[in-house]
């Protein structure tokens, strides 16, 4: 993530998973979709569950509330849909959330030490403190991490 | 931020419809274009014909048949997408090459208009697994690829093992005699 973008006053989407919320930068986040049907085959790619059809498109969902909140998000309600990039090309991607969605405008501070690589900084919203997600390093390093830990193994 | 209706994918362009057909390995459907496969049989057809491999180097191959005077291999479609092993009732010939493959059943020919490019979020196996993604009765399912059951390598080396035990057959073939 660039210098540009802790510029004061940039706009967050916080989004509910698990009991906790986290920040989207705004810009990366293209719409908030209902939970419609997930299609899922064999693969070996961790935390992609699957795909959704969204707007003449297949996305995939990246499950990564098990990373966030430690348990699978087989209760979500919606579909938060923000592009990712994927080598040279940004890909719409899907994450399942298990609560409302708002959209904010906040300050963002360095996350400091200690915090997990994919926090690219740091919201105060009221006495909460709101981790700011890097999505493409959540899901770059969650991936291998996990593909470190297990063999691949296909999931259905 | 909007909140979308739901439509199907559209295809970026024309595409004249491709034969396909659907199968079922371990109650999970797939794809793959009519023209990858040269025959269908029961797997009751192939008893007499199946070679078992003593020593098996892949968990997914377990037997061999001879077609036209060359090895095909037999792949547990269960094992290749590491799925519960079901009781395969049939075998797909690939025509291309050199690979038959255990699925459980046919399910349907049918016709795809357009074969989606897999998202690259998928990193795996899957993107040798597959060509690509189909939409078919609401449902999306993968377009299998013929060439992706067995790599270069893993042709190489059932290969090798299979010269090997044509070898000693031989050998233990002449000693008897």
């Amino acid at each position: 993530m660039s210098t540009r973008e802790f510029a004061a006053g940039a706009s967050f989407v916080l989004l509910q998973v698990g009991n906790r919320r986290f920040g989207l930068p705004a810009e990366i986040v293209s719409e908030l979709a209902p939970p419609v049907r997930l299609h899922t085959f064999p693969h070996t790619t961790p935390l992609v569950a699957g795909v959704i059809v969204r707007r003449g498109r297949i996305v995939p969902v990246f499950d990564v509330s098990s990373i966030l909140s430690g348990k699978s998000s087989f209760n979500h309600r919606f579909y938060l849909i923000a592009q990712r990039r994927a080598g040279n090309t940004a890909e719409a991607s899907a994450i399942p959330l298990s609560g409302e969605c708002e959209l904010t405008t906040a300050e963002m501070r360095q996350p400091g030490d200690g915090r997990a690589a994919y926090v690219a900084g740091l919201l105060q919203i009221g006495d909460e403190t709101i981790e700011v997600l890097d999505f493409e390093k959540l899901v770059n390093s969650s991936a291998r991490q996990a593909s470190e830990s297990a063999p691949a193994e296909a999931r259905p | 931020m909007r909140f979308a209706s739901h439509d199907a994918p559209k295809p970026r362009r024309a595409h004249r419809s491709e034969p396909v057909i659907l199968f079922a390995v371990s109650n999970l459907s797939f794809v793959i274009a009519a023209e990858d496969v040269q025959e269908i049989r029961s797997t009751d057809s192939l008893a007499g014909a199946a070679v078992e491999i003593a020593e098996p180097l892949l968990e997914k191959v377990h037997h061999t048949m001879e077609r036209a005077h060359r090895t095909y291999y037999i792949v547990n479609g269960c094992a290749h997408f590491s799925l519960r092993i079901a009781r395969p009732t049939l075998v797909l010939i690939m025509r291309q090459v050199r690979v038959a493959v255990l699925v459980d059943r046919i399910e349907r020919m049918s016709e795809i208009s357009a074969v989606y490019a897999l998202p690259r979020a998928f990193t795996g196996a899957e993107r040798r697994w597959y060509r690509g993604l189909a939409y078919l009765d609401d449902h999306v399912i993968p377009v299998v690829s013929p060439t992706g059951f067995l790599t270069v390598e893993e042709f190489k080396s059932l290969d090798e093992q299979s010269s090997r035990d044509a070898v000693r057959q031989d050998l233990e073939g002449a000693v008897r005699t």
